[in-house]
């Protein structure tokens, strides 16, 4: 439970992260807000020499809107999405994943970043965040990459990140109008539990109320979040009534890949993710048809 | 890689010499010794470490130490300016939020945050600013209070004349003119409450002696297994290890509670018989080297095959866990009161289901702590978080030869028990063993995960029920027959099992009874005492089976207890000697107050209503062990007496030289319970001065008189007779003197709110304090004792009849309200009504504190919690985040009521409520469970999956019905 013979360091530039991270390799963690990494390596699922803090790097930090929508660096945290007036007026179904996430103490430290970049198969932030088309930037030396969320995860735990990038922010365009999402979680308490199965899901009508861009997004259920391309084609091309929303949730229950574990088995896991889906579905559609008006 | 960092907190900027991976936490209890900061889990679930972070809050041991430069730091210790509490900690303190006080700081830290940010919260704000803060006492209720109520503690010091506590009810009021009693059945402030909400008070880890070092336990990796061998030369050579002590190094002296079956080596000497059992102990100049020595042990096991399942374990054939007991049978019960089959012929209507419970861990927030020192003329000094100081202090003489004089156990704050507490663990021997080959003092302290490991939770037992009764819903013939999974030593197991019988006749009439229980080995941590000891789950089978057969004759559930409720003045059928008992209003008073009527069986889908009851014991009628209180060994095989041998509690009071204190000394344990605060109360009726003039020592062994400790629910009964008692002693040295200054008669003279007088004439009196310094002028110091022994003969004469003997009985009544979400099997608990005979109350607002935590605790029991083994017997969540118990979010609104009791055998008529209130909650849970869905789950704990497949069985069943 103690963190032994570790080094330290304070980047107080990107570059200066970056440098650290190349030199240490493999043997090296960046840390941001740590709520995940410092549990990981309490309890010895992770070892590492080197920790990179990039705490920092004030580039990393803020909230910011430009033309294309929103660009929230990495160390944003939890508590600082919940409170972003532009969060609240115009991306309000990220608000429903991080407010479930954690407890106040965790969220006023956890980041946006670390919540990606852990890659956790039950991380709240990723499933709503792809349905919202987000990217992320990975910064090294060697130049930016820019890719899509759904680009970025390999397995659970892992990503396309090479050792010496850092993840700098994550983008989030602007919800066209007619744009709906929402996330549904199950969680086994009200406070402070993970997610068991979640399921975020983004909607996009027409002015006839036919969904032309449909996207279904599962959480915990699954090595890495994962889209449900199944449960889009139920959707697309139809108003999204009741009963195209039901055909979706039971393609979404089909693609799940769900794990039996102390939280609950693989079967009650699949009846959760075609409930959830529905949830979010209803709800995402509910507000699309609402942001046409 | 250590370096110098200036850490700013609470306003002062202190340089600090920190390594790279140290956290905040650890820094400010080691380094700063500001130990208000508490360590619950060390990984970010409980929020025992919160401290403020430039405002917010944040979980300290989360955070790395070195990376805080520049940030304003806030404690617990920083909050109170100058001595005076803030308006929240005042609030805290005024409105019961605090019982054992563990989870204190960090919940008025976290909630001061809040209250910063959003002057006036609403409720949902205060519950979700608190979702990362686990209480395991309070159920919530009194916190939520607090800061609902924060804003009335403003003003003048005191929080100003006008405001107080909620519900200045006559119960929380001074009592009105011409009351009996001026000190009891009064709400009065714990004692102790100041100073857990400012981080003052003193838990075992937060102790600090001079020259003391650090030890840690290596437990077994596997769950059945022969020693082969143990190589510790690797941790030996570790920079500053001191010593390592494994099996070969302990007492050949076996441990246990039960006397009959001591089996418990300090170290396992050849065996070991579940993962974590305790193999190696180390000593090390700090916690983190010791941790890493045991990383450097060797241990060699000859792996054996497991078992762990009772049911499999009792088998032929299965492997053996101790050779002292075939078939792994550990105790075998069989009790047979009336004639069952006759009972069972004469039933209008017979039930018979099986029923089965869950693995439960106490889990009180502070982990377990021991310190040891040894003074040179060799009385070893134990400081220890435990609930029975005097039984650690009978078990370490046991096992270590030591006159039980040549021990003195300091039991500081401690941060609950629940049960958990209640017998000697490896760490008060390991400390004792490694401090006396040392000569220094050694501190050790379990980790969360230890804590599961080490075990003594609640033993999940199979229950096969069947319950006949007549035409009328009343009772006929029941019989129990119960596997109890034991894990792999005794503990208490041998009361558990006896328990888990003999309780079931205090509520209701049976007028044929059968019980057979066997306790049955596994290679599981062994189970112990929990609130409620082995009663809990064979009370949630009774109660859900009762309700099962209400349903079969169209008889409403309340109505089905009335018709067998127990009456006062009973003896039960297994000869239990029930004096006062109101049940019955009990289930009057619930019925009305939840509005039962307009609710059960008219809610819609989805929503449930529920009703359960219990009682138990108030105190055990005899001691755990048998004869007088000396060393086991030098004891003759003692035959069982039905009587207390010694009073089983004890009490002086010693009035300070002027006059104006008395110091009361009992070594009763206060675990959070409260019991400091009302043995001050009816000490002060005893010795008619108000409360706040005494002074209550009942930690130091040395000090304090034997009280056989918190368990059984036995304080206030037990403990309460003996302050009382010493309270009276000292007036009647002071009458002689009051009846010459007063000139009256000295059986005249009334002692009362510190004035002395005759009877009938409060005019005319005299000063208490000086007829105490008139005393001590010409006898030198004033000095009263007083003692219990429970009453002679109680219990019948077959084997086991003393186990749930008891000089009272309660009984109490909870009707629970939930929603149900019947597509995902979520259960929201929303409210629970609750009334309880309980005696007369010493403190309503203690009673209610009790009641509130066990209706939080109970509920948690009955749809989360379950500690879960993998097919290797290891512990799949042993941790806060996998052992998953209610949050501040999850807790249901409680009323709590107390219904008009009087116990001639209690003082001043009151009887228990500790342990008690669990007892009807579980059922309860399960009934409104099963009016919401329509299905009965019968095996704990209720969780949505099990809902979901309960649903979709009714639903294929019905469909092959239809076909
Ligand atoms: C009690 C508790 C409850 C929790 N509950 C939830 C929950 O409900 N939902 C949930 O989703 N999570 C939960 N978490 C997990 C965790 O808090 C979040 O995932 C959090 O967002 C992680 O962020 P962090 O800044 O603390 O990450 P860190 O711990 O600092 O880092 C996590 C990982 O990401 C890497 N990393 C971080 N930032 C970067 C970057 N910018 N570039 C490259 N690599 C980076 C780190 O090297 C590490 O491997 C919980 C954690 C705890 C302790
Ligand atoms: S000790 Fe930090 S949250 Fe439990
Ligand atoms: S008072 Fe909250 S844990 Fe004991």
């Amino acid at each position: 439970m103690y963190i032994d013979d570790i080094e330290l360091e304070e980047a107080p530039t990107l570059e200066e992260a970056a440098d650290a991270l190349a030199r240490h390799a493999p043997d090296v963690r960046v840390l941001a807000g740590g709520t995940d990494l410092l549990v990981d390596l309490k309890t010895g699922r992770v070892a590492v020499g080197h920790l990179v803090s990039i705490r920092r790097i004030e580039a990393l930090r803020g909230i910011e809107e430009t033309s294309e929508g929103l660009r929230i660096g990495a160390l944003t945290t939890i508590t600082a999405l919940l409170r972003s007036p532009a969060i609240q007026a115009r991306y309000a179904p990220l608000l429903e994943a991080a407010g479930r996430m954690a407890a106040p103490q965790i969220r006023n430290v956890a980041t946006i970043g670390g919540n990606i970049c852990g890659a956790v198969p039950c991380a709240d932030l990723p499933p709503i965040l792809m349905t919202l088309a987000a990217s992320v930037e990975l910064w090294s030396r060697a130049g930016q990459r820019h890719l899509p969320l759904e680009a970025f995860f390999t397995g659970p735990r892992q990503t396309v990140r090479r050792h010496d990038e850092v993840l700098t922010a994550v983008r989030v365009p602007e919800p066209p109008p007619g744009f709906g999402a929402a996330y549904a979680r199950f969680g086994l308490r009200e406070g402070n539990a993970i997610a068991v199965a979640a399921v975020a899901a983004g909607l996009r009508l027409d002015g006839a109320g036919t969904a032309v861009e449909a996207r279904v997004v599962l959480n915990a259920v699954a090595p890495l979040p994962k889209v449900v391309d199944a449960a889009a084609r139920e959707l697309v091309g139809r108003a999204p009534d009741e009963a195209a929303i039901a055909r979706a949730a039971v393609a979404a229950r089909q693609a799940a890949q769900p794990i039996s574990d102390l939280r609950g088995s693989a079967g009650f896991r699949r009846d959760l993710v075609e409930v959830m889906a529905r949830r979010a579905l209803a709800a995402a559609a509910r507000r699309a048809r609402e942001s046409q008006a | 890689m250590i370096e110098l960092r200036t850490l700013n907190v609470n306003g002062h900027d202190y340089p600090v010499a920190v390594e790279a991976g140290e956290t905040l936490l650890d820094v400010l209890r080691e380094k700063l010794r500001l130990t208000g900061t508490k360590k619950g889990c060390n990984v970010g679930d409980c929020g025992a470490c919160t401290v403020l972070v430039d405002g917010e809050p944040m979980n300290s041991c989360l955070l790395l130490a070195s990376s805080l430069e520049g940030k304003a730091i806030t404690t617990v210790e920083g909050l109170a300016r100058d001595g005076e509490l803030t308006p929240l900690q005042k609030a805290f303190v005024g409105e019961g939020a605090i019982q054992c006080g563990y989870c204190t700081p960090g919940m008025v830290t976290t909630a001061t945050a809040l209250l910063a940010h959003t002057p006036a919260p609403s409720t949902d704000e205060i519950k979700e600013a608190l979702s990362g803060n686990m209480c395991r006492c309070t159920g919530y209720a009194g916190i939520l209070r607090a800061v609902q109520r924060c804003d009335c503690y403003r003003g003048e010091a005191g929080g100003g004349k006008a405001a107080g506590p909620a519900e200045a009810a006559p119960e929380t009021a001074a009592p009105p003119a011409g009351a009996r009693h001026e000190n009891v059945g009064v709400s009065i402030p714990r004692v102790d409450a100041a100073d857990k909400v400012t981080g003052r008070a003193l838990y075992t880890a937060d102790i600090q002696l001079p020259n003391m070092v650090h030890g840690k336990i290596l437990g077994s990796s596997v769950a059945h297994g022969r020693i082969r061998r143990i190589d510790v030369s690797r941790a030996l050579a570790l920079e500053g290890v001191l010593a390592v002590i494994t099996g070969a190094d302990v007492p050949e002296t076996t441990y246990g509670v039960s006397p009959a079956r001591y089996d418990e080596h300090v170290l396992a000497r050849d065996k070991v018989r579940h993962v974590g059992d305790e193999v190696a102990a180390v000593a090390a100049v700090d916690e983190r080297t010791a941790e890493k020595a045991l990383a450097l042990i060797s241990v060699d096991y000859e792996e054996l095959p497991a078992v762990f399942d009772p049911r499999a374990a009792i088998a032929d054939g299965a492997p053996q866990l101790h050779d002292r007991y075939p078939n792994n049978l550990n105790t075998l019960v069989d009790h047979h009161f009336g004639d069952v089959e006759k009972g069972f012929a004469e039933s209008f209507h017979v039930r018979e289901e099986s029923f089965t419970g869950n693995h439960i861990y106490q889990c009180p927030m502070e982990p377990h702590a021991a310190i040891a020192t040894w003074d040179h003329d060799g009385t070893l000094v134990l400081y220890t978080s435990t609930q029975v100081p005097h039984y650690v202090q009978y078990m370490m003489a046991h096992t270590l030869h030591l006159p039980l004089g040549k021990i003195r156990v300091i039991r500081p704050a401690v941060g609950g028990g629940f049960g958990g507490k209640a017998e000697t663990t490896p760490l008060d021997f390991c400390a004792a063993l490694l401090s006396r080959k040392l000569g220094r003092p050694v501190k050790m302290v379990y980790s969360r995960a230890e804590m599961f490991h080490h075990g003594r939770g609640r033993h999940k037992q199979h229950m096969r029920f069947k319950l006949g009764v007549d035409r009328a819903g009343r009772i006929q013939a029941f019989v129990n027959e119960n596997y109890l999974d034991g894990g792999a030593y005794t503990s208490f197991g041998v009361a558990t099992a006896y328990y888990a019988g003999s309780l079931m006749p205090t509520l209701y009439h049976i007028p044929n009874y059968r019980y057979l229980g066997r306790r049955v080995m596994t290679n599981k941590p062994a189970c112990g005492a929990m609130r409620g000891h082995g009663v809990p789950q064979p009370r949630f089978a009774f109660e859900c089976l009762l309700n099962m057969v209400a349903d079969d004759l169209g008889i409403d559930p309340i109505e089905i207890r009335r018709r067998n409720a127990m009456d006062p003045d009973t003896i039960t059928v297994n000869e239990l000697d029930v004096g006062s008992c109101e049940f019955k209003a009990t289930l009057a008073a619930a019925r009305e107050k939840s509005g039962w009527d307009g609710k059960y069986g008219k809610l819609p889908p989805g929503k449930g209503i529920g009703v359960g009851s219990g009682g138990f014991v108030s105190g055990a009628g005899y001691c755990i062990y048998r004869g007088q209180v000396q060393l086991s060994h030098e004891k003759p095989r003692e035959p069982f007496q039905k009587k207390a041998i010694f009073p089983h509690a004890n009490a002086v009071v010693r009035v300070t030289e002027d006059g104006m204190a008395a110091i009361l000394m009992i070594g009763a344990a206060e675990i959070g319970q409260g019991s400091d605060t009302v043995l001050v109360q009816m000490c002060a009726e005893g010795l008619g001065v108000p409360a706040a003039r005494i002074r209550i020592r009942s930690e130091d062994s040395d000090i304090s008189p034997l009280d056989l400790g918190a368990y059984s629910s036995r304080v206030t009964l037990m403990g309460g007779h003996a302050v009382a008692r010493a309270g009276e002693a000292v007036v009647a040295k002071m009458r002689p003197y009051a009846a010459a200054l007063l000139g009256c008669a000295e059986t005249e003279v009334v002692a009362r709110q510190a004035r002395m007088f005759p009877r009938g004439n409060e005019a005319h009196s005299v000063a208490w304090e000086e007829v105490a310094r008139r005393y001590f002028n010409d006898n030198g110091p004033l000095v009263g004792t007083g003692c219990y022994k429970p009453p002679e003969g109680l219990g019948g004469d077959y084997k086991g009849a003393a186990v749930g003997t008891s000089p009272a009985f309660s009984f109490g009544t909870s009707v629970c309200e939930l929603a149900v979400d019947l597509e995902t099997g979520q259960v929201r608990i929303e409210r629970f009504t609750d009334f309880h005979d309980c005696g007369t109350p010493i403190n309503p607002r203690a009673v209610h504190g009790q009641v509130e935590g066990a209706i939080v605790m109970g509920a948690s029991e009955t749809v989360l919690e379950d500690v879960q083994f993998d097919e290797k017997g290891r512990i799949l969540n042993p941790d806060l985040h996998g052992y998953l118990m209610m949050t501040i979010k999850d807790a249901p609104e409680i009323f709590s009521g107390i219904v008009d009791s009087y116990e001639p055998r209690g003082p001043y008529g009151a009887k228990e409520i500790g342990e008690g209130s669990t007892l009807p909650v579980l059922g309860a849970v399960a009934h409104a469970i099963a009016s919401a869905t329509g299905v009965w789950i019968k095996d704990l704990p209720i969780t949505p999956e099990k809902i979901l497949a309960a649903l979709r069985a009714r639903k294929a069943s019905a469909r092959a019905g239809e076909r």
